[in-house]
């Protein structure tokens, strides 16, 4: 048969933003493929070396989309570490709670997002409704629902409002005990169960190979290798949680992984309700006229765990009052770049969306 | 977790292949070497064999001032918990580095960013010239410090041209001085400026 070119994207239910799959495809087998980024390219490393270190705060959110608290937990810690700058202990258990949030939220959505490709509507309005709960509780907190710049450099910006603990627990009771359904809908479901099992495999070669990060590496190695454990920020060193991993990755456990991590991250909000000590969650990060302190010289790397794997700042600062390199390293890199390119191919056309959506790749923070 | 001992052991890998020009600790996790551009790749693949398998990030800094770009490897070993920045500088005219797909293939889509953005030839890896994220741009690469996006979107997009001025040109009304003040304030937030 003649080979024939179809793109999956830019507009897309299983295309998680902008960006476009073209895929070489003999019948219904994918027989070549790359990703054609730049839909959503903003030109934000440029535009941040030309806006002040606070300024930048407003920018950064935007590399991630469905997930922008990472970004704000990147960029302010790796100032702080070039600031060597100690901020309040409240400050560290409040991020922890902002960044489980955003982590389930995540979760929800791209688990939903399985509802897209596999016609099971149900799912995604299931985890869209409660990912909706979670953006009234930002909203209460921050102001905002999706950017919500909260996380500053020297704390966050505010603190929690009063009663919210209440809110808090009330929604997580509720997800928790919805968690089953979660399951039933989804990756126990009778009628795609056959769409997910044994599919859309990542062994662990094509993991080191890659460089995959996140759900997809945990899922193939079968160790627990998760920033959060290994080279702990914030006050992740003083919750209890597990990482949960498996040895076989197809598309069902990398799923599975992500409810089991939806119930840590349960857990470590309502140990981080209970620890959370009292007192002021903000510091001046440096002297100076009110927003145009400097930052130090120096290089630094900074890591945070995101719901798709290992997000990183690379910053650098030659003293000035904005920064003089700002460099993302997207979690979705590897596997959305490299990995469309080399192991998409072999699959069928249908299974194509569901590869994008498994694999966890956000095309905003491949453009950025 | 990591000791005072691996990055001793750290230490010991790399000044064995490579001239370390300066070596700094940032924090408990995280230890950066400054080396020659000629050791690179066997400081990465001496790293590769000691367990630091993983490339997190690859890309460059513009030094305009003394003409030189600066390229950064970030590896990490999950076993370890240690990042290790390897920085090299290579000339900015011409600017040229072997590329480390052979040793990491990872690295492929990051070169090629990298030659997009600030025009550094990568020999060795197949596709580095060809477009990655910016469509049909014609001008010089726009990570380097001397490309202007406002001079750029002004060649590029021309002014409009409005039929009906609203702004207050004349000096008799009385929000004149204050208009031309917070104009003037504008600018020099824009361009950077001192306090006065």
């Amino acid at each position: 048969m003649k080979e024939m070119k179809l793109f999956l994207g830019p507009q897309h239910p299983g295309m998680h933003g902008n960006a476009s799959v073209h895929m070489f495809v003999d019948g219904d087998i994918i027989k070549r493929s790359y990703l054609l980024p730049g839909m959503l390219y903003r030109g934000f490393e440029k535009q941040m070396e030309r806006k002040l270190w606070v300024n930048n705060i407003a920018l950064i959110p935007r590399v991630c989309v469905p997930e922008p608290d990472i970004n704000e937990m990147a960029f302010a810690s790796g100032a702080e570490k070039l600031l060597k700058l100690e901020i309040p202990e409240r400050a560290h258990w409040i991020r922890m709670i902002i960044l489980e949030f955003a982590r389930i939220s995540a979760h929800l959505m791209a688990y939903g997002g399985l509802g897209g490709p596999t016609g099971n509507y149900t799912l995604m309005y299931h985890a869209h409704a409660d990912r909706n709960n979670i953006l009234d509780i930002f909203e209460k907190i921050t102001g905002a629902r999706v950017y919500h710049q909260y996380i500053v450099i020297g704390g966050v910006r505010q603190d929690l409002p009063k009663g919210i603990e209440k809110d808090m627990h009330t929604f997580l009771d509720s997800l928790e005990s919805r968690l089953k359904e979660y399951r039933d809908l989804g990756i126990d479901n009778a009628s795609i169960i056959k769409r997910i099992k044994d599919t859309i495999m990542l062994p662990a070669e094509v993991v080191w190979e890659l460089g995959v990060t996140g759900i997809g590496m945990r899922s193939a190695v079968n160790k627990a290798y998760d920033i959060r454990k290994v080279a702990p920020y914030a006050r992740y060193d003083q919750v209890e949680f597990e990482v949960p991993v498996s040895d076989y990755s197809d598309a069902r456990s990398r799923l599975d992984i992500k409810i089991k991590e939806v119930q840590q991250s349960i857990n470590i909000i309502r140990q981080c309700l209970e620890k959370m000590p009292e007192g002021p969650v903000r510091v001046k990060p440096a002297r100076g006229q009110s927003m145009r302190w400097t930052v130090p010289k120096g290089h630094v790397y900074s890591m945070v765990e995101s719901s798709r794997g290992e997000f990183g700042y690379y910053m650098v600062s030659n003293g000035g009052t904005h920064p003089y390199r700002v460099g993302v390293r997207g979690a979705s890199y590897p596997q959305g770049l490299l990995g469309i390119e080399k192991y998409l191919p072999g699959t069928r056309i249908d299974d194509a969306a569901l590869w994008v959506d498994t694999m966890g790749i956000c095309s905003p923070e491949i453009d950025r | 977790m990591n000791s005072m001992n691996n990055i001793e052991r750290v230490k010991e890998i790399v000044e064995k292949v490579a001239k370390v020009r300066k070596f700094e600790q940032i924090d408990k996790f995280q230890i950066a070497f400054e080396i020659e551009k000629n050791d690179v790749h066997q400081t990465l693949s001496a790293l590769k064999l000691a367990g630091w398998k993983q490339l997190s990030y690859l890309s460059a800094i513009d030094w305009i001032e003394t003409s030189k770009f600066e390229l950064v490897y970030v590896l990490f070993n999950w076993d370890e918990a240690l990042y290790i920045q390897i920085r090299a500088m290579i000339e900015r005219e011409a600017a040229e580095m072997n590329s480390i797909i052979s040793i990491f293939p990872g690295a492929k889509y990051y070169e090629r960013e990298a030659h997009e953005f600030f025009g550094i030839n990568f020999p060795g890896n197949p596709d580095y010239h060809k477009q990655l994220i910016l469509e049909n741009w014609d001008d010089i690469p726009p990570l380097r410090k001397d490309f202007d996006p406002s001079v750029y979107s002004d060649r590029k997009f021309p002014k409009r041209e409005y039929s009906v001025d609203y702004s207050v040109k004349d000096p008799e009304n009385k929000s004149f001085e204050k208009i031309k003040e917070r104009e003037k304030r504008a600018l020099s937030l824009r361009t950077g400026g001192q306090k006065k």
